[in-house]
Parts: structure tokens; sequence; C-alpha cells
């Protein structure tokens, strides 16, 4: 079970402003939000890569900064990018991270095997790293991380900058992870769709601080009702819509360029009455459509802006 | 204005702009008057004992006055080295590909670079005389001995940009023409620049003796020791001037061989 | 403290490994000190004249220098790895691990030694080229300890730049640092010959105990204690000294 009551506190800015999260063990937990959020530095903290400036960190049952190598036994990390080391194999890696966690030989080889063939590395396993592609890189980054049996799994936006069939292969691995092995997963991601997908439980940060945790399905339920855009089209303004849309329930800030969004409780059966509304008052729309409530209007709601990259998901 | 005036003038900005680029950079400079420098100054203690105790070894005031045109000639090539480098970035980062693009006279391009390293070669021997003097060498030859061995490290540092030029057109990359300072790091050992070639034995001795660089370096030495003659002077100045002349015609063909293909 | 063993080889086979793989990185290691040896005893080969080498071959007084040079640059590279991997994050895997701290260090040091048995045989053959023979089974040991020792203060020293760096554009600092405490010593003729600034430099520089010592066993062929104990002891106090300085970091590594 990882329980964290963190407080941190980095350099004369406060990368992350006392954060508090309890985390249950077995679940997949995502933590969501834009670059420089300070998703990288939690983990950074959370895996004895860095001192809290302040407050107490409890993963896998022991304290990070009192019991660091109990920690570390039973933590498994696969951070940014280039963890790996571009001129060995990926099997002498896979050895080498066995060798470090002091497995023995015979095990090393053992582990190395099963997770190469696990992550479909086989074929590569023998050539150079600096030879894969980055599907193949990160599902090594993951098998390393995996050598050892962790309790705990922490990946750090462990999809940014791949194709999005590399995605939902890495996305499946995990899944099966937590499923089979009941691995406790802690993920970072700025894509909304990832943090959806995946997560049972998601804490959305900005600037440091946490402003949203709970299930996605939680947090969608809570904007509550699904949202209607409207984008004007020759001859109407935003404002113009706004006008009428603001009679059908509450106005979202930050609403779609050269119109306007509402929170919209009537759902798809309402949208007549809408469209009605606009054409009374002469109102001309390019676009209209209804949209269920994302993790992305979540954040709009608690921060007052998008979630950058949250559409780049391939949907 | 007439062709060559107006050469002349881009001649002199683009040295300038060498010129100033490079003190700008202390990767640039700071190593071609720090190992000299030092090099010079552990020598001197350590070989002080030399002169007189050693056979073979010329007559000098002491070991400092024996050292110095060694030193003069090792800045040069280590300065001539990072030109070429700076050549070659010029040519990675697109100015080369700017000043092609303008009404920059091509001449200009080479001369404009060897002016900016036969300006430097010159400032860093009158430097390297002056540290020295400073610590009680002195010139045999008077001025005219000075002079002769200014111009002798002139031509030298033209020599030394010419080639770095050529390397940068042929390899498009600083880091290959750096790489190449070890060798010619190397071709300054197997010479007589630190110690006489008298005192060497044996093939070493033979590769050294047919060093160019020997004879240069002793041609401006004589200048500083004592032995100097019109004949070794111009001896000394006519190798400087053959080397300039075979690596200065090397970098314009191959310049003139990169433009008309446009890489 | 088996597992801090196991995990230091491991590490230490991976930094030889890499060897092989990026000889680019490697071969100045190797074609330096043989650089160094030819051109010191081709180029200077007069100054042994000097009454204070007592007709000793400039070759076998410059071996111990060749080899000892080489062995440092050979350090280096322990540290040039170390900060290659900190700036490219494979250090973060490491520092992950349960792997004991001193292992992350003693893994690249163990490393350099070998390095430094490989760099200072290649100068003893060619030594032996160059018609100066191994001066005996003893005294050819102490040449190898003195380099040895010397190869593992300077990957000390490296892998201390490389901790607090974190840059493999610290590289020329490293480099620097070692080639002036050679040379600041007595790289070219034994400490007697010196004049001057560098008479004082070299009796305050370690290198020159170590040096010495190291001469002492190739020119005499065999071991004396009274020529050795001094190297030993300015060696060893070397050593500790970086060692220090490299595992200092260390401790703060999860402050950054």
């Amino acid at each position: 079970m990882t329980r964290d009551l963190v407080r941190e506190y980095k350099g004369g800015i406060r990368a992350v402003d006392e954060v508090s999260l309890s985390i249950e063990s077995g679940g997949i937990f995502g933590f969501l939000g834009p670059n420089g959020a300070g998703k990288s530095t939690i983990v950074r903290m959370l895996t004895t890569l860095l001192r809290p400036t302040s407050g107490t960190a409890i993963v896998a049952g022991y304290d990070v900064v009192k019991e660091p190598d109990a920690v570390r036994r039973r933590i498994g990390v696969a951070l940014q990018d280039a963890a790996i080391d571009p001129y060995m194999t990926g099997r002498e890696l896979l050895r080498l991270q066995g060798v470090l966690h002091g497995l023995r030989r015979a095990e090393c080889r053992g582990r190395a095997d099963v997770l190469l063939g696990r992550l479909d590395l086989e074929d590569a396993a023998d050539r150079r790293v600096a030879t894969y592609s980055g599907g193949m890189r990160r599902r090594l980054d993951l098998a390393l991380s995996l050598v050892h049996e962790p309790v705990v799994l922490f990946l750090d936006e462990p999809t940014t900058g791949l194709d999005p069939v590399s995605r939902v292969t890495l996305w499946e691995e995990v899944r099966r992870l937590n499923r089979e092995h009941g691995t406790t997963v802690f993920l970072t991601t700025q894509y909304l769709e990832e943090a959806d997908q995946l997560a049972d439980r998601v804490a959305i940060i900005d600037g440091g601080r946490i402003v949203a945790d709970g299930s996605p399905a939680e947090l969608k339920a809570q904007i509550g009702f699904p949202m209607l855009s409207v984008v004007a089209a020759d001859g109407s303004t935003a404002d113009d819509v706004r006008r009428v849309l603001a009679g059908f329930g509450e106005i979202v800030p930050g609403g779609r360029e050269g119109g306007a969004s509402v929170r919209f409780p009537g759902g798809s059966a309402a949208m007549a009455d809408a469209v009605r509304a606009l054409d009374i008052a002469g109102v001309r729309f390019a676009e209209i459509d209804l949209a269920e409530p994302t993790l992305d209007d979540v954040f709009l709601a608690s921060t007052g802006r998008h979630l950058e990259g949250g559409d780049d998901a391939a949907a | 204005m007439s062709h060559t005036a107006l050469a002349t003038r881009q001649t002199a900005a683009l040295a300038w702009r060498s010129i100033i680029t490079t003190m700008r950079l202390p990767q640039a400079w700071f190593p071609a008057l720090f190992f000299p420098l030092v090099l010079m100054a552990i020598f001197t203690a350590s070989f002080g004992g030399a002169p007189g105790n050693i056979p073979g070894f010329p007559p000098v005031r002491g070991f400092l006055d024996f050292a110095v045109c060694g030193a003069i000639i090792q800045g040069v090539l280590i300065a001539g080295t990072s030109a070429g480098a700076a050549f070659a970035t010029d040519i990675e980062n697109g100015f080369f590909d700017r000043l092609v693009a303008s009404p920059t006279s091509r001449v200009a391009i080479l001369t404009g670079r060897l002016g900016a390293s036969i300006a430097l070669g010159v400032a860093m021997a009158l430097l390297f005389i002056g540290i020295a003097a400073m610590f009680g060498a002195q010139v045999d030859g008077g001025v005219m001995g000075i002079i002769v061995v200014v111009i002798i490290a002139a031509l030298f540092a033209a020599a030394v940009g010419g080639l770095g030029v050529y390397l940068a057109i042929r390899t498009g990359s600083s880091e290959a023409v750096q790489g190449t300072f070890p060798l010619f790091f190397a071709l300054l050992f197997f010479s007589s620049a630190f110690f006489p070639l008298d005192t060497m034995v044996g093939w070493y001795h033979t590769v050294a003796a047919a060093n160019p660089i020997t004879y240069l370096v002793e041609a401006m030495r004589d200048e500083v020791i004592g032995g100097a003659t019109v004949g070794t002077a111009l001896s000394g100045i006519g190798i400087a001037l053959g080397l300039a002349c075979i690596t200065v015609g090397a970098s314009a063909v191959t310049l003139r061989r990169s433009l008309r293909v446009g890489s | 403290m088996m597992k801090g063993l196991a995990v230091s080889f491991g590490l230490a086979g991976r930094n030889l490994l890499l060897v092989r793989r990026v000889p680019s990185v490697f071969i100045p290691s190797l074609v330096m000190p043989l650089f160094i040896l030819i051109a010191t005893a081709g180029a200077f080969h007069g100054i042994g004249a000097l009454p204070q080498f007592a007709g000793a071959s400039y070759l076998a007084f410059t071996i111990p220098m060749a080899a000892t040079m080489g062995a440092g640059f050979a350090g280096i590279n322990s540290g040039m790895t170390l900060a290659r991997d900190l700036e490219g994050g494979f250090f973060d895997r490491l520092q992950a691990s349960p792997a004991p701290r001193m292992a992350l260090i003693a893994g690249p040091m163990f490393a350099a030694l070998v390095r430094s048995v490989f760099t200072t045989t290649v100068v003893l053959i060619a030594g032996m080229i160059g018609g100066v023979w191994l001066p005996g089974l003893w005294a050819t040991l102490i040449i190898y300890a003195f380099a040895l020792l010397f190869g593992a203060a300077a990957s000390c020293w490296a892998i201390g730049v490389a901790l607090r760096t974190r840059t493999i554009q610290a590289t020329p600092i490293m480099q620097l640092v070692v080639f002036l405490s050679v040379f600041m010593s007595v790289a070219y003729v034994p400490v007697d010959a010196l004049h001057g600034w560098l008479g004082h430099v070299a009796t305050y520089n370690p290198v020159t105990y170590i040096l010495t010592a190291s001469r002492a066993a190739e020119l005499t062929g065999s071991v004396i204690w009274s020529e050795t104990w001094p190297g030993v002891v300015a060696g060893g106090a070397l050593l500790l000294a970086l060692a220090a300085w490299a595992l200092v970091p260390l401790k703060h590594l999860a402050r950054r």
C-alpha cells in the first residue's frame, strides 16, 4: 500500500507545493497535468532520486527518506526517455539491472529472458539499443523496471512521443501487469486519454498543486452535465451565441474560438430547443455539438485553462 | 568602387569578424596561449641545466631563449586548428552559405580568414617574445631579428590557416577538424621545436631532420639565440612561404570546387 | 557487502564493454601514452647527458612517466562515462536501484584499474621494442602498482568532477588537471635537476614521489624500500583525498 503524505518544496520556487495523496495498493493511479506542473518532480521524490524539502512519503510501506534502500528494492522505475545506455544490447542491460538488484547470475539471465519474451523484444535482444525504435526503447525501459518484480511501478510519461500503435501496446502491458501481478502502478501523463483509459484513480496537478482527485468517472460526474458547443458562422458573433446559450445553462469559460460553450442539462433531447432558440434570435452557426464531459473539462473547471496536449491522443 | 578595392574591404571586414569571434570565445584563444606558455615554463625549469652541459646544445643565454620560438610555432598551430574548426562551424550553421549568397568576392572569403590568422599569428609572436623578455630572454638579432621571427610566424599562420580551411571544406565538421589537432601536435614534436636536432639519435633524428618545421623553427630561433645569417632567415621564410602556398592553394582550389558544385 | 562487490563487478564489466563499443573515446587513452613515450624519449634524448641522470637511459627514465600518464588518462575515462550517464539519464536508473552507493563508484573505478593495466603494458612493450628490457619481476610489479595508484586517483578525481558538473563538457577540466599534475613535477628530469619555481612546486606535488619511486624500480631493477616508501605515502594520501572528493557528492546525490 502506498500511502503518501507529501509536502514538498524545491529551490526558491515551490515546484511541488504541499501535495498530499493516498493511493490504494493494487490499482493504477494516474497523475495528470500539463508540462511543468510538477509531475516529474513528484515521481523523482517518490523514487528516492530527489529529497523532499519537507514532508514525508511512504512508498510500499517504507519511508523514502529514512529507508531508501528498502523502497528501492520494491519499486520499479521507468522515467522519461533515455534511461538506457545506447551502446549496450537489451539483454545486457536487463542482466545488469538484475545484478544491480542483487539477483544471482542465473536469476539475472532467467529474468532477462522472461521479460524479453513478454515485451516482445526477443528479436532485438542482442542488438544495440541505439538501433531500437522509440516504441522498443519504452518497452525495454518497462522491462528494466520489472526485473526484480516490484510491488509498485512508477511510469513517468510512458507514452510521450510514441506512435498510436505503440501507445496502445504499452497500455495493454500496463493493464496486464496490474491484473495478473497485482502491481500497483503510478503513472504520470499529459494525455488525458491515457489517464482516462488506464487509471482507476486520477489526480490532476497544476503548478505544483493538486486541483482534483478521484476516479475518472467521479471527476467527470462532478462537472456534471454534457457540454454544448456552438461556433458562430458569418454574420453572427460569439457574443450572439453566448447570449442565446446563456439561457440554457452555465456558460463554460474558455469555450471554442468564435463561439461559446454551455453546460447543457437537457442533453441530446433538448438540443432541438437550443437550435430553435438560435434560429429565432437570428444567430447563424457553423458548428454545433454536444460532448460528454472529459477530464480536460475537469481541468478547465478547476484551473480555467485547457490541458495542453490534451487533444493530442489520436482517438 | 573597383573590384579589387571592394574585395579588399570585404577581406578586411571578414578578417575583423573572425578576429572578434575568436576573441569572444575562450575555447578559441585560451588553449593557444595556455599550452605553449605552460610548456615553455615547464621546459625552461626542467631543462635549465641543459645549455652548456649537453653536447650538441647551441650556446644560449638560458633555456628560455631557446624555447620561445618553439612556443610561438605551437601557439600558431593550435590557433590555426581552432580557426579551421571555426570555419567548419560557419559552414555547419549556414553563415558560409549566407556569404556565398551575398556579393562577397569568393577570394575574400578565403583571404579574410587567412588575414585573421596572420594578424593573430603576429600578435601571438610579439606577445610570446614580450613575455619571454619579461623573464630575462633577449633577442640576439635585435629589431631585425624580431621582424624575421614575426614574418615566419605570420607565414606559418597562413599555412596552418589554409590547411584548416581545406580540412573544414572537405569534412564540413568542426569536430573532425579539431580531431586533426593531435596529428599536428605530433608533427610538432617530431621536429626540433623543443630541443636541438643534434641531440637526437636514431630514427627519431632522421624523421626530425626531414620535417620542414625543424628548419622553420631553427631559422626563427637563430634570430633569438644568435647564429642567424641572411641565409638562414631567407630559408626559414622560404619554407614557411612554401608551406603557405601549398595549403592556401589547396584550400582555394577546394573552395572554388565546392562553390561550383554548390555544396 | 557481497552484493556490493557483485554490483561493482557488474558495473565495471559494463564500463569495459564500452571500451570495445565506443572506441573513439578509448583510443586516445591507448595512443596517448605511446605517443608521450616516443615523443619525449626521442625529442629530449639529449638531456640524458646531464650528470643528474648518472648515465641512465632516457628511454628507461621516461617509461614510468608515460605509464603513469597513460593510467591517469585511463582513469579519466571512468569520469567521462559517468558524466555521460548523468547527462543522459542512465544514472537515474542506477541510482533508483538498491545498489549500494559505493558500488556506483567502485565499479567505474575498478574498470579504470583494468584499463590502467592495459596502458601500462602497452608502454612497457613499446619500451622493450625500443631496447629497454623489463627491470625484473618485482620492479615491474612496482611500476604497475604506482601506475594503478595514479590511475585510481585520477578516476576518483574525474568521478568527483562528473558528479558535480553532470555534463560531458567537463572532460577538458578532468584532463587538464591530470596533465598538469604530471607536468608540474619530475616529468622530464629528476628532481635535483629542476630549476627555480618548478623545483618548489614539484616537492609539494605527490606525483613527484610516485614518479621517482617508479623510476627507481625501473632504473635499478630492484625494489629498495627507502626509494619506494615516499611514493607509497604520497600516492596513498593523494588517493585518499581524491576518494573523499568522489564520495562526498554521492551522499548529496538526491539533493539536486
